[in-house]
């Protein structure tokens, strides 16, 4: 479709007729000013230039209501609310709003995630993939707005920023000439989008949510949430919030849930830059605050118990032993030991009750949740171990543990995540002191070659981590996974939920083993040294 | 048309006058080029889209141009000295404003007897008498002894008459037929207020020693005056008149006096009435907050502005064409909006040549108060082009979302009887100051030849 080549007699004859009008007014014009002496009035006093000032001022009051008449006039391209007003209110055929190819969504090797298309006269949005990248480009809609990246970098998509000579050259040319098809600019992400559509595949159809990123920059690889809405279809129906499956909500930065025993790695921090180093007794039985309070057992208590047998217990265990076969007897002692205050004083450090900003525009801003934690009343001291193994009041956003572990894996760095491959990364907060965080990281390593994760074990990508099965009243445990690799320079943290997926060991972690495998195909990661 | 250097004295005095109002003349006949190709391609867009040629199609323009002419014959022939410049200005706006009404289908083109058709025609002849009747230095008597109080008690009577007996329409009040009398403020008050300053100069000028306080032994009925109309006024919630008015006021005290005090003090109660008035009435808050952030309700209270900004983005520099656009989807167009229009069909580029043309006005209007040394027809002339610089600037910034709208109309452009007619005697008045006192003429008078 192209309307500017066939031009008829007519639109000829405008053309030269404006342009005459055009030509007739500035010579008008150009004659008022010209003829200011030949018509100057004689017969009155002379004239003393007491209005100078305020025709300077007059001339300067017009001259801004001009320039900020051209930057809707001009440049409203550049205006996203604007824009989506005019796509959705303004019924002029030749509104340029209306044509407007909107730049690219890339991901980090250039594969389309968005892109504008021309269909049966009107351009567009069109989402390749569906709702696979949903949770991170969110959508953008005439009449219900834009959401995720589509939001936050709007303004570079529709073309705006000019940020170079070139960009403003080509700003000129095309407001001289009165271009009716606007494009905007591509926007690149860190988004591996093969990563991205395995993740997506491996939850299937379970609700859950994966977070990769790298910890040294924060660039985030994979953000997966599922179900997914498909931006490439918007209506009504979507926002009235019927739909059980909540495909709006995006559960790798939004949700919260318990993090069951994968908070047991914040915990452990803890305790090691509080100088523990010693080991506690693990009763078989179990442990507990107050005779009425449920006693906090081990897994192992209640498959001995399903098969008529007694469980002797751990003994005593030190703290890696304890990590490797994730002992909640073990840490909700070691919860209690530490005390209330310095619990409270580790979440505040580890920002939670908080959002972390990833991105922000006028547009929109793409951030996540951390974690919810209430204050805990002095003497709960059952409240405090239970929130040592990740239960009770304690809840996380996946994308969260991604960042808690790969602050572990940096040297105890947290860097803020991010989603534009050009934005700088940026160290957000130390979350645990090196040495710890070195102490911890070999400690993970045991815990997938001879603990609990022991079945997602491959020597090459020496994968660091722990899982978690986490309890929660809507059904079966929630399964979680949270690791990095390789262990002796961490390229990859990950973070995996599946809701209601049972044990920790037997489903996210499995699928976060064929993420990093495959991210070891594609490069991201290093081969382990071999020990 | 050749200009002539010197007129023979012996030559008859119509052909002395004509000679030398050759700009004048230029400068019209460039209007009423310009507008006919206006007319042009705002027809050829009517018969483009499958519009039957009719015989009455030319006659808008054939009307404008031959008033063209009459002003012209008349004021050669009354060899009236006034300004020639502010002519050609007028001539264009009033004629682009014309040309901006037939295609906005504001009147019935086809119907020769639409009164609509002859507003601007008799607009023109208005200001013709007006500049006529009150020049040689006429217009010194306006405000003669206790004529000065019958223009201020007239302005109080006008605004009191309309409250009571007006209708109201979309929040504002009107008299009858939706003719807005209260337009004829912008004469009678500052014919008041600049025959007060002129009387008053000195006194008002003498500020307090040493603590400044303003005469208030003088200025006491003005300020009565001004609280009472503003009063009157914002009870029809004419905001826009207040500001234009008390714009003008603070100019011409301070032209006037001298005094940049008042300035300070205007500026002090500007911003308490204005925090005043936010407080009290909703409807300025609404057009506030549809100022600030038009995207909060942009299908309510932001639908016409934004509107009119889709129609100057979809225009962009050169716009879509005399007659090709679609400024029916602006709300009002016709009046309040018709920039927008302007924006739409004409581009940035036409935007710009009429804002040129309206302060080639504006500075004309300054330049003959600058020159005449009448102290009344100085501060007339000031107070009348500040009047009209305020308004156009209300308006543009409204329409562009540069400042809160303030439902002023565009002089000369927008569609409003009263408001046109209003603002042709503003000019005519202009007009008159222009032509200056006979005292100062220093053109001898040419004998009469013996055989007349």
């Amino acid at each position: 479709m192209n309307v500017s080549l066939d031009i008829d007699p007519w639109s000829a004859t405008r053309l030269a007729l404006q342009a005459t009008f055009f030509l007739t007014l500035s010579l008008l014009v150009k004659q008022l000013f010209d003829l200011r002496n030949a018509a100057r009035l004689k017969h009155l006093g002379r004239p003393k230039g007491a209005f100078r000032t305020p025709m300077t001022g007059l001339m300067a009051l017009f001259g801004a209501v001009l320039l900020y008449q051209a930057t809707w006039q001009l440049t409203g391209l550049y205006r996203p609310q604007f824009v989506a007003f005019m796509q959705s209110h303004d019924r002029r055929e030749f509104n340029p709003a209306h044509w407007i190819q909107r730049g690219r969504l890339l991901d980090r090797r250039g594969e389309v995630l968005a892109e504008s298309l021309e269909r049966e006269g009107r351009v567009q949005r069109h989402y390749p993939d569906g709702p696979v990248f949903a949770p991170v480009v969110g959508y953008t809609h005439p009449r219900f707005g834009a959401s995720g990246m589509e939001a936050v970098v709007s303004r570079q998509l529709d073309g705006g920023d000019p940020n170079s000579l070139k960009d403003l050259g080509e700003l000129g040319r095309r407001i001289l000439g009165g271009d009716k098809r606007p494009r905007g600019r591509d926007v690149v992400l860190t988004i591996d989008a093969e990563l991205q559509r395995l993740a997506v595949e491996r939850l299937g159809a379970r609700r859950g949510a994966v977070v990769m990123l790298d910890p040294r920059d924060g660039a985030v690889r994979v953000l997966a949430s599922v179900p997914a809405h498909d931006p490439n279809r918007i209506d009504a129906e979507l926002f009235s919030g019927s739909d059980p499956a909540t495909p709006l909500l995006n559960r790798a930065t939004q949700g919260l849930y318990p993090p069951g025993s994968t908070f047991k790695i914040a915990v452990a921090a803890l305790a090691l830059e509080r100088g523990f180093n010693g080991t506690l007794a693990c009763p078989g039985d179990g442990f507990t605050t107050a005779s009425h309070y449920r006693k906090i057992r081990d897994h192992e208590y209640y498959s001995a118990r399903r098969t008529g047998h007694v469980w002797e217990g751990y003994g005593r265990l030190g703290l890696e032993r304890a990590l490797a076969v994730s002992s909640n007897v073990f840490f909700a002692q070691l919860g209690v030991l530490q005390g209330r205050d310095a619990f409270q004083e580790l979440t505040e450090r580890l920002g939670f009750n908080g959002q972390i900003l990833l991105h922000q525009s006028t547009y929109g801003r793409f951030a996540m949740r951390t974690g919810h934690w209430p204050a805990l009343a002095a003497n709960d001291q059952y409240g405090l171990a239970q929130a040592a193994i990740g239960q009770g009041r304690l809840l996380v956003s996946p994308a969260y543990m991604a960042l808690l572990t790969g602050a572990l894996a940096n040297q105890g760095v947290a860097v803020r995540p991010r989603l534009i491959a050009t934005a700088r990364p940026e160290v957000l907060a130390r979350f645990m002191h090196p040495d710890v965080a070195n102490r911890l990281a070999a400690m993970l390593r045991r815990v997938v070659t001879e603990g609990t994760a022991r079945a997602i074990d491959i020597p090459e990508l020496a994968i660091a981590g722990k899982t978690g099965t986490a309890e929660n009243p809507q059904g079966d445990a929630h399964s979680w996974f949270v690791g990095f690799a390789p262990a002796e320079r961490p390229a990859l943290a990950v973070a995996v939920l599946v809701e209601h997926g049972g044990y920790g060991s037997a489903t996210a972690a499995p699928i976060a083993r064929d993420l990093l495998q495959r991210a070891h195909a594609l490069g991201l990661m290093p081969s382990a040294s071999k020990p | 048309m050749k200009p002539r250097q010197r007129p023979d004295m012996n030559t008859h005095p119509f052909v002395q006058a004509w000679s030398r109002r050759w700009p004048e003349r230029r400068l019209l006949w460039l209007s009423v080029l310009g507008i006919g190709i206006g007319f042009g391609m705002m027809l050829g867009s009517g018969y483009a889209e499958g519009r039957a040629f009719a015989l009455t199609d030319p006659l808008p323009w054939t009307l404008y141009a031959g008033t063209l002419v009459v002003l012209h014959l008349t004021l050669v022939s009354v060899r009236f000295q006034g300004d020639q410049i502010l002519i050609g200005a007028l001539a264009f706006l009033a004629g682009f404003g014309l040309l901006a009404q037939v295609r906005l289908g504001t009147f019935d083109v086809a119907n020769p007897l639409d009164p609509g058709l002859y507003l601007v025609p008799a607009g023109i002849v208005l200001m013709l008498l007006v500049a006529i009747g009150l020049s040689h230095g006429r217009y010194a008597r306006l405000t003669e002894g206790h004529w000065l109080w019958v223009w201020a008690a007239g302005s109080l009577v006008l605004v009191a008459v309309v409250l009571l007996f007006g209708q109201r329409y979309r929040g504002a009040v009107y008299g009858v037929g939706l003719v807005t009398p209260t337009e004829l403020l912008k004469v009678t008050v500052v014919v008041f207020l600049a025959g007060f300053i002129d009387r008053h100069a000195k006194r008002l000028a003498n500020w307090g020693k040493g603590f400044p306080l303003p005469p208030m032994r003088h200025l006491w009925p003005l300020l009565l005056f001004c609280m009472g109309l503003s009063a009157l006024l914002l009870t029809q919630r004419d905001l826009g008149m207040v500001v234009i008015l008390s714009v003008a006021l603070l100019v011409m005290l301070f032209f006037g006096t001298g005094r940049t005090a008042y300035l300070v003090l205007g500026g002090v109660l500007a911003a308490l009435a204005g925090a005043l008035l936010l407080t009290v009435f909703s409807h300025g808050q609404r057009r506030l907050a549809a100022w600030l952030d038009p995207f909060q309700d942009p299908t309510g209270n932001s639908w016409q502005i934004l509107q009119g900004l889709s129609g100057m983005y979809s225009g962009g520099l050169w716009g879509e064409g005399f007659g090709a656009g679609n400024p029916e989807y602006t709300p009002i167009a016709q009046s309040d909006f018709i920039y927008a229009v302007i924006g739409e069909e004409l581009g940035f580029v036409g935007a710009v040549l009429l804002v040129l043309v309206f302060l080639v006005l504006f500075g004309r209007g300054l330049t003959i108060a600058d020159q005449t040394r009448q102290g009344f027809g100085r501060l007339l002339c000031l107070g009348l082009t500040t009047e009209l610089a305020t308004q156009t600037l209300l308006n543009l910034g409204g329409v562009t979302k540069s400042i809160p709208l303030t439902g002023v109309t565009l002089p000369f452009v927008s569609h409003g009887g009263s408001s046109l007619m209003t603002s042709f005697v503003m000019l005519g008045l202009i007009l008159a100051v222009s032509d200056g006192m006979p005292t100062r003429r220093r053109t001898p008078k040419p004998p009469r030849p013996p055989s007349d």
